[in-house]
């Protein structure tokens, strides 16, 4: 039914190809984003501790 | 409206689509909705979706017409498309215009997946290039979208847009007489077989080519139904746009695109040929030109002052690229610039020879400006100087045309090997070949380089 529907042809496994590629993408997604979590998670804390070895610096001055 | 009105003809290459066709009526443009495409239409302009692609410059804007022009039964409804300046296809392209016509065409399926609608096709030739920038033409290529399946033109994206690119950018290779021959694209299996081996290891490369190939070859069979979802085709396009983005042209070959900066045609040459110039095209009349030969868009900047379309062609892919990459960083928006070969302009193509019309056909433009161009045709290709005159008087009926006497440096880097041709060059039997043509309305010698810059009017036949 779908080919009477479609004037161009989407050519022989070009569904199925999309739907690995989409699931390759959508892993690479995840990882991507629970590694920008961690870094994110590292600089807050980095940044934290700068903050509090400056405070330390004015307290000592 | 004139009293005798002509009989709608069909345009050759809008036969495809059976939601509608182009028809031109009366010299004018029309684009036929057909009654299947009906619930598409409304969707197009009640979604919005049309008003922000002709609000963002990413389509051509149309006038509805409630009248039946063909007579045909399954009219819904007649548009008047914006008409393009000049028709370019896909072959006649650089690099980096493909380039941008998929990332065009890409943000477009964006759009319209956000505006509920998807393309239901995606080939180069529905888009041109106007003010500088690519525009979609095909107002009937969106259609509803289906969330739970994939692009079905995914496959025609690829082959039209991305292999080519790959397959230029990965090989360094000139892709346009490719793309003249596979107007259709190139098969996912010719771009497997043409892509370096190391392209395999590129993660792009092996999911939209060797994984593609691999599936579509019939290894793997398709017995589940489509599984997918808005999410996942956003971040295919999405990828497709990255890997796109990344892509750049570097032709390793020595060529034409530092000609200017490595050859003694520095300064002084410009500056007197661009005084002279300036002066000739005061004698000309009109608002479009054809600088044939446009090498980097030096002189095509200096006519688009005047000219209201410039088209730069050039045989030279790198330089076309160089010119468009210039004009783009500039804003120029009235050059078109295209890879040409005056020798072998593009064909008739597609059905009947009649679809894509050939240069020839297509170009009309006021004036033919060709500099520093007749020694390469006469000396480099062997064309007889009758033969140039010829066909050059087809292309307009203004010509400004640089002579380079037999004295001059690059005529002698041409004839060092082929001396047997002298006798065919030199300026009187020039002047005795246009003149055949054209009449000679004024010369300008350059004086330092000796050349000589020639204003014709084509005579009347």
């Amino acid at each position: 039914m779908l080919a009477m529907l479609l004037y161009i042809d989407p050519g022989s496994g070009s569904y199925l190809v999309q739907m690995i590629i989409a699931a390759i993408l959508g892993v690479l997604f995840y990882f991507k984003s629970a590694w920008h979590r961690v870094k994110a998670f590292f600089s807050k804390r980095s940044q934290e501790d700068k903050k509090n070895s400056s405070v330390n610096d004015i307290d000592n001055v | 409206m004139t009293s005798i009105m002509s009989e709608p003809i069909l345009h050759p290459a809008s036969y495809r689509d059976p939601d509608g066709f182009v028809f031109f009526k009366d010299g004018m443009l029309f684009r036929q909705v057909n009654q299947s495409y009906a619930a598409n239409y409304q969707l197009l302009t009640g979604s919005g979706l049309y008003d922000v692609l002709v609000q963002r410059n990413l389509m051509v804007r149309h006038a509805v017409i409630e009248e039946n022009y063909t007579g045909s039964t399954d009219w819904f409804l007649t548009l008047k498309p914006e008409v393009v300046p000049f028709i370019s296809f896909p072959y006649e392209w650089s690099f980096d215009m493909l380039k941008d016509a998929a990332l065009l065409t890409l943000e477009l399926n964006k759009t319209a997946i956000n505006h509920g609608m998807i393309l239901k096709d995606a080939t180069g030739f529905n888009v041109q290039f106007q003010g500088g920038s690519p525009v979609f033409i095909d107002t009937i290529s969106f259609e509803a979208y289906d969330e739970h399946l994939p692009w079905k033109a995914y496959r025609q994206f690829c082959e039209c847009f991305l292999f080519p690119l790959y397959i230029a950018h990965f090989q360094h290779v000139d892709i346009n007489c490719i793309l003249s021959a596979q107007t259709e694209g190139i098969p996912v299996h010719a771009t497997a077989k043409l892509l370096p081996f190391k392209s395999r290891f590129n993660l792009g490369v092996w999911m939209h080519v060797y994984l593609q190939n691999w599936v579509g070859s019939g290894s793997v069979k398709e017995t589940t139904k489509p599984q997918f979802s808005r999410k996942k085709l956003l971040q295919l396009t999405e990828n497709l746009a990255d890997i796109i983005s990344g892509l750049k042209y570097e032709n390793k070959e020595p060529g034409w695109g530092s000609y200017y900066e490595s050859t003694i045609l520095s300064n002084a040459y410009l500056r007197e040929k661009e005084i002279a110039l300036n002066e000739v095209m005061t004698k000309c009349s009109g608002s479009t030109v054809l600088d044939a030969g446009a090498n980097d868009g030096y002189f095509s900047m200096l006519l688009a002052k005047q000219f209201k379309l410039v088209i730069a062609a050039d045989f030279d892919s790198l330089c076309v690229n160089n010119m468009y990459r210039r004009i783009k960083d500039q804003h120029i928006n009235n050059i078109l610039p295209l890879r040409i070969d005056m020798v072998n302009p593009s064909p008739s193509i597609g059905f009947a020879n009649k679809e894509r019309a050939s240069f020839t056909e297509r170009i009309k433009v006021d004036v033919l400006v060709a500099l520093a161009l007749i020694h390469h045709l006469v000396l480099g290709k062997n064309v007889p100087l009758i033969m140039v005159a010829g066909y050059f008087s087809v292309l307009a009926p203004q010509l400004v045309i640089e002579f380079i006497p037999e004295s001059d440096e690059k005529v002698q880097q041409l004839l060092k090997h082929k001396s047997i041709l002298n006798n065919r060059y030199n300026q009187h039997d020039f002047e005795t070949a246009f003149g055949s043509y054209f009449s000679i309305d004024g010369k300008y010698q350059l004086p330092d380089s000796k050349r000589i810059i020639y204003m014709m009017k084509r005579k009347l036949a």
